[in-house]
């Protein structure tokens, strides 16, 4: 990157839009604005703004980097665009039976699951294929044209088409596609081959019909970015994190509207492993808790874990996601008393609008926020991100009256809140590591996000992690991740066949002219001159299995290719703990991963302490209740920006951030080291 | 076999959860290793398995939520084994047990056991069992609704020993490879059941080397006494009471009459007593329900009426007291045939359901479809050309309840086996599925409805086939029941259609020779509806006409009658 240029990241939370930009000589400028949810654009452009105004000469922003929550939102809401699925004539209820089994078994008064296409806009067309790709119904023209019209008539806002055995031939998709195309002008057609050539007409079609039903919403968002992006006068190309944790040219990203379903989140995963190696460590916790939700994954080998296929809200998603666990507890949380007298915590969030009530926004009901606000740990009286104050009065109100319907004091119920709250953490950080046999002692948790620093210190004494760091910027650690990022491509092809001799000079072929394809794709994507590093793999199976196991293939070459049954049944081995002397390997997928190099900014330090303690950076002391105590007592508050690499101080404490709120508490010691970055461990 | 358990060692609170989360994820772990190296499409995409973790005794401490049917038996397998087997047991054993009179359920469900030494000492069981498609006897598929005797539902074997010292014995191997009608997915998925095992073995080998054999064992007891306080808890804050229910089986599998289920609950204290005793005699056909099965009902359904988020094990047992006498359809003697007792269990389910409904009436629900079709047709597979047999299931309808309607097509109770993907159907076997979709107007209408049932027809290709079929709940005075003023589900129907499409009438279970061309046609009951239905919002109800789930709009393209009449619950009832 040429000296003056600029590397920028907007990552959008649930509450908070968050921007970084890093110059090419290190220099990093920060900003913070409330999140727009009804339309995040908004805050995108604010964001932009108010790093213009904090220094960055727009115009020399080389990339900007883009983390949206704009299709998990949809999704989780429910506010999709309305999708007419056209299926094969027989199976145009495929998602409303799903895969024929009970999402919970021994429940039963469970809810009837949601469906992504409502009954009265399935339509169905007469062709099949058979489980050999011959045609056993064609698709005839005037079959074309009935369906054209009965989905014309519906009006839809998207359209999927999805049939059976289109994986091994999806020319009938292809051409009911292309009509629906020609007739509907402008609207979106997804179809299920193209974007997951897999078998199982289920998690296919489902896959299609999330694709379908975000388009119009992720193609709305990138426009009105985009434009807003020329308005401002940045030339940068944006670039949208995808749920694998890789970016994508926004031209590119409306196509592949599912693959951004973890978009806002996979960028907090991506600083985490940024910081891993930046400092030699390999097994960490990636905590990245918002206003709204909780972001949990465990980092194991210096690479976030992916999964072949994401569940969200229920559906499965065929694409390649970071292997991670969300949860609606956030510091906007909002808190319920139950007509048994139960105190609940979330999922429900008070969000950007109108937020905590101690943020003086109209906020009616009480929060996470406001249960720290009454107990002190989050004290007033300290400038806040967004110029912020916090208003103790307000919390006391809200938070007093979920005591007066428990019977409890106004702090008991606070604490109560909190308690709560942090349970659920502890029960999602158990998923990741506890739950898989994972022992947390031997990991680093890293948290950020607004509120992960102001409950780290209590989930490392539940938990009993090795140590916390908590980075410089935590509030815009998931920004700074973003620019971290590379871009990344993948493709594949099926191949569905026992592996033969005669196969492989054509799947080596393929490998290498994908090969090609994609590094003149990257260049067109703005990385040129380094090459991009490429990566092989063949999904293989003994035949009569029906799950793969990923096999690399490492030179991209034709003796690489010979070696897959081997390679296979090792790690069939290693994987299973078995292997089958006699079976016959196929290949069902043939993958080819590109990741393309982006620029990189270093991060300055803090300057060294030199001679002076942690002392010289505490401001003031206040009263506070801990979580869990009985009592309030006298806690130190410290100046992050104040603190330099070498100091220490002992909990219980309070640092205090802009953008975040660091709890020690009374057993645990806290450091500073030369990036800047807090460390609490507990003294033993 | 010197035996060891965990009396008189301390267990920190936080070590006792890490240990107990530790355990439940290796079940899972066992799951996702038998399921994902598995060569039956039963096991792969059905998920017809169970995982689980054993005591040095054989009582049950962690499982994953798997199959309950099986979970709630698989102990009784362990502990016939340690009866059978004692002090030769060695490490790196592994046994292979399906006989229904020594602890397991139905011939088709193959149980393979670890146990696990520590230091010399058996300290667990590590065990899975699985539904193989076919383990011989007279039947392609094996199970058969008219078969009279347990010799004739394929290989049966007590605990033998699958590998002796971690070597593959031959002499069982052969057995089951000369008896089974496709050897190589049996032996292969043998093989994944037993690595499951092995998975399972250093899981917790990795626990006691970190925590400690004493406090590992400990942790085993605890496990077993926390499920049963909770229980005791769950039960203790319901209401003491007594109800009873009866349920009716279509036919005995022999084309004879109606068979009357019967379940009394008396409830007193943290305890509840279960008395089957009111149960029709055991039956000439194979609809008799082994011990294991029956005893996993009743465990499924305490799960399900008092708290259905809490974990289990063999815990939920000590509150509870079943009483059945030898010789009812519930436990039959031997030689009684067995293999299809899972439509029993069902239907048994159901009937413990409603009577638990009677006795705790905010905890009411309406009944869900138990008329579990399955079908066993011989094949060809059309991409290896080998020989093979398909097994399917398709579920139906649940039952609404307070919160709400029904889930649409889905299996139910006891079991939660998925519908065979059409692209894996009809790569694996010489079949095309021509439809498979909800039935309008199948379930029973309320405040909330029923979910709706299924219609999925099968054709026959390329040379005549065997076929077992059965269903229950075709006898229109036995439908999934409504509750608190909701109607019923419609009853279930199997139809032929020759290869002409002419209808050919057919029993409900059966087994024939179906010529290429014929089509299989099996509509499953819907759910039964909750509340009074002029309780139910317009809102509702017109998007429920809008998207054609009340009644069936006559099909251009139906070659049988789209139409039936609702039939009015009779006969059957919940007695007071």
């Amino acid at each position: 990157m040429r000296p003056g240029r600029f590397l920028v990241a907007v990552d959008v939370g649930g509450t908070f839009t968050d921007a970084v930009a890093v110059s090419a000589a290190g220099g990093t400028l920060v900003a913070k604005v409330p999140s727009t949810p009804e339309d995040p654009a908004i805050a995108f452009e604010e964001a932009l703004a108010e790093l213009e105004r904090a220094g960055l000469p727009l115009g020399s922003a080389h990339l900007v980097f883009h983390g949206t929550t704009v299709a998990t939102n949809a999704m989780l809401t429910g506010r999709l665009a309305r999708v007419v699925l056209v299926t094969t004539e027989g199976f145009g209820d495929v998602l409303s039976y799903r895969n024929g089994t009970r999402p919970s078994v021994y429940d039963l008064q469970q809810p009837r699951p949601g469906e992504l296409v409502a009954r009265r806009d399935r339509v169905e067309a007469r062709e099949r294929l058979s489980s050999t790709g011959e045609i056993v119904t064609a698709l005839s023209e005037a079959e074309i044209a009935r369906v054209v019209d009965e989905v014309a008539a519906r009006r839809p806002e998207a359209v999927a088409v999805a049939f059976l055995f289109s994986y091994l031939d999806d020319r009938h998709e292809e051409q009911m596609a292309e009509a629906l195309e020609r007739r509907l002008g402008g609207v979106p057609v997804a179809r299920s081959a193209r974007l997951a050539r897999e078998f199982r007409e289920y998690p296919r079609t489902a896959t299609a019909a999330v694709n379908a039903g975000l388009r119009p919403v992720v193609g709305r968002y990138l426009v009105s970015a985009t434009s807003r992006l020329e308005r401002l006068g940045v030339s940068g190309r944006l670039m949208i994190m995808q749920s694998n944790g890789g970016c994508v040219p926004a031209a590119r990203a409306d196509e592949e509207a599912h693959r951004l379903l973890l978009s806002g989140p996979a960028a907090g995963v991506a600083g985490t492993v940024a910081l891993g190696q930046e400092y030699g460590i390999e097994r960490l916790v990636s905590f990245d808790m918002g206003g709204t939700s909780l972001d949990v994954c465990l980092v194991a080998h210096g690479t976030p874990p992916l999964t072949p296929t994401e569940t969200i809200a229920g559906h499965p998603i065929l694409c390649p996601s970071v292997d991670m666990v969300t949860i609606g507890a956030g510091g906007g949380s909002i808190a319920e008393v139950g007509p048994t007298g139960r105190l609940s915590v979330g999922p429900r969030s008070a969000g950007a609008q109108p937020g905590p009530a101690a943020y003086g926004r109209g906020g009616e009901e009480a929060t996470v926020t406001d249960a720290h606000v009454v107990l002190g740990t989050l004290p007033t009286g300290l400038s806040l991100a967004g110029g912020l104050g916090l208003d103790l009065e307000a919390a006391r109100k809200v938070v007093g009256r979920v005591g007066e319907e428990m019977g409890l004091s106004l702090e008991e119920a606070a604490d109560g809140i909190v308690q709560v709250s942090v349970a659920q953490m502890s029960l999602a950080l158990r998923r990741v590591s506890v739950e898989r046999g994972i022992d947390p002692e031997g990991y680093t948790l890293v948290a950020f996000g607004g509120a992960g620093p102001l409950h780290a210190g209590l989930l490392l004494r539940e938990l009993r992690f090795g140590s916390v760091l908590v980075p410089r910027y935590p509030g815009l650690f998931a920004a700074a991740g973003l620019v971290s990022t590379d871009l990344r491509v993948d493709e594949s092809r099926t191949v569905l066949a026992p592996l033969t001799e005669e196969m492989l000079p054509a799947l080596a072929g393929w490998l290498r002219s994908t090969a090609e394809e994609i590094r003149a794709r990257l260049a067109d994507d703005g990385v040129s001159g380094r090459p991009a590093r490429l990566v092989a793999s063949a999904d293989c199976r003994y035949v009569g299995q029906g799950y793969e196991l990923a096999v690399q293939i490492s030179p991209l070459s034709e003796a690489a290719l010979a070696e897959l049954p081997e390679r296979f049944a090792e790690l069939h081995q290693r994987t299973y703990g078995h292997r089958d002397p006699e079976g016959t390997v196929e290949v069902v997928t043939l993958r080819l991963s590109a990741f393309g190099a982006l620029p990189k900014a270093r991060q300055e330090g803090v300057s060294p302490a030199g001679r002076s303690t942690a002392s010289s950076a505490m401001v003031t002391t206040t009263s506070a209740r801990l979580p869990g105590g009985a009592h309030r007592v006298g806690i130190p508050v410290y100046d992050r920006a104040a603190l330099r690499s070498g100091h220490r101080f002992d909990g219980p404490a309070i640092v205090h951030q802009h953008d975040a709120t660091t709890l020690v508490l009374d057993g645990q010691s806290a450091r500073v080291d030369r990036r800047g970055s807090l460390w609490i461990e507990e003294v033993r | 076999m010197s035996r060891r358990t965990g009396a008189g060692t301390r267990l920190p609170a936080v070590t006792f959860e890490l240990i107990s989360a530790a355990l439940h994820s290796a079940a899972v772990e066992m799951g996702g290793v038998l399921k994902h190296s598995s060569y039956s499409p039963i096991i792969r995409e059905m998920d017809d398995f169970s995982c689980a973790v054993f005591r040095s005794d054989g009582d049950l401490v962690a499982q994953a939520d798997f199959i309950p049917a099986q979970l709630g038996a698989m102990s009784l397998v362990v502990k016939n084994l340690i009866e059978r087997w004692g002090d030769a047991v060695e490490p790196g054993d592994a046994y292979l047990a399906n006989h229904p009179y020594m602890g397991a359920m139905h011939t088709p469900d193959l149980n393979v056991i670890m146990p696990v030494f520590l230091g010399g000492h058996l300290v667990a069981w590590t065990g899975t069992t699985a539904h193989h498609i076919d383990v011989g006897g007279v039947r392609p598929g094996t199970e058969g609704p008219d078969l009279r005797e347990v010799y004739a539902e394929g290989l049966v074997l007590p605990p033998v020993r699958l590998y002796r010292a971690g070597r593959e014995n031959p002499d069982v191997v052969s057995i089951v490879a000369a008896a089974v009608r496709d050897p190589r997915s049996t032996l292969s998925d043998l093989r994944a059941q037993r690595a499951a095992c092995l998975i399972g073995v250093s899981r917790i080998e990795e626990l006691a080397a970190r925590y400690g054999t004493p406090r590992l064992l400990a942790a085993f007891d605890e496990m077993l006494d926390s499920v049963e306080r909770a229980v005791r808890a769950a039960l203790a804050a319901l209401p003491d009471g007594e109800s009873e229910a009866e349920g009716f089986l279509d036919d005995d599998g022999t084309g004879g009459p109606p068979q009357r289920i019967h379940a009394r609950l008396v409830k007193t204290g943290d305890e509840l007593l279960v008395d089957l005793s009111g149960t029709a005699p055991q039956l000439s056909g194979a609809l008799n329900v082994p011990w294991a099965s029956t005893r996993a009902a009743v465990v499924y359904a305490l799960r399900a009426m008092t708290d259905p988020s809490m974990a289990t094990n063999d815990g939920i047992l000590r509150p509870l007291e079943i009483v059945c006498p030898r010789g009812v359809l519930l436990n039959p003697e031997p030689p009684a045939a067995v293999s299809v007792r899972h439509n029993t269990c069902q239907r048994l389910a159901d009937t413990l359901v409603r009577a638990a409904s009677e006795l705790w009436p905010h905890k009411a629900v309406a009944s869900s479809t138990v008329a579990f079709f399955g079908m066993n047709l011989e094949s060809v597979s059309p991409r290896s050309g080998l020989s093979s047999v398909m097994a399917e299931v398709v579920g139906g309808g649940t039952g609404a309840h307070a919160g709400g309607d029904g889930l649409d097509g889905v299996d139910t109770y006891m079991a939660n086996v998925g519908l065979m993907p059409v692209e894996v159907a009809e790569s694996d076997y010489s079949v095309r599925i021509l439809r498979t979709e909800l039935i309008p107007g199948s379930a029973g209408t309320g405040e909330h409805h029923g979910g709706l049932g299924l219609r999925r027809d099968y054709q026959v290709l390329e040379r005549p086939a065997t076929v077992t079929m059965y269903s229950e709940q075709t006898d229109p005075r036995f439908p999934p029941r409504g509750a608190a003023g909701g109607g019923d589900g419609a009853p279930s129907r199997l139809r032929l259609f020759g290869p002409d499409g002419v209808e050919v009438p057919v029993p409900s279970k059966v087994t024939m020779t179906l010529e290429p061309g014929s089509v299989v046609r099996i509509e499953t009951s819907g759910g039964g509806g909750y509340g009074a239905p002029t309780r139910r919002p317009v809102v509702a109800e017109e998007a429920d006409r809008a998207d054609g789930r009340l009644e069936a709009p006559p099909r251009s393209n139906d070659d049988g009658p789209a139409h039936r009449r609702r039939q009015r619950p009779r006969g059957e009832r919940a007695a007071r």
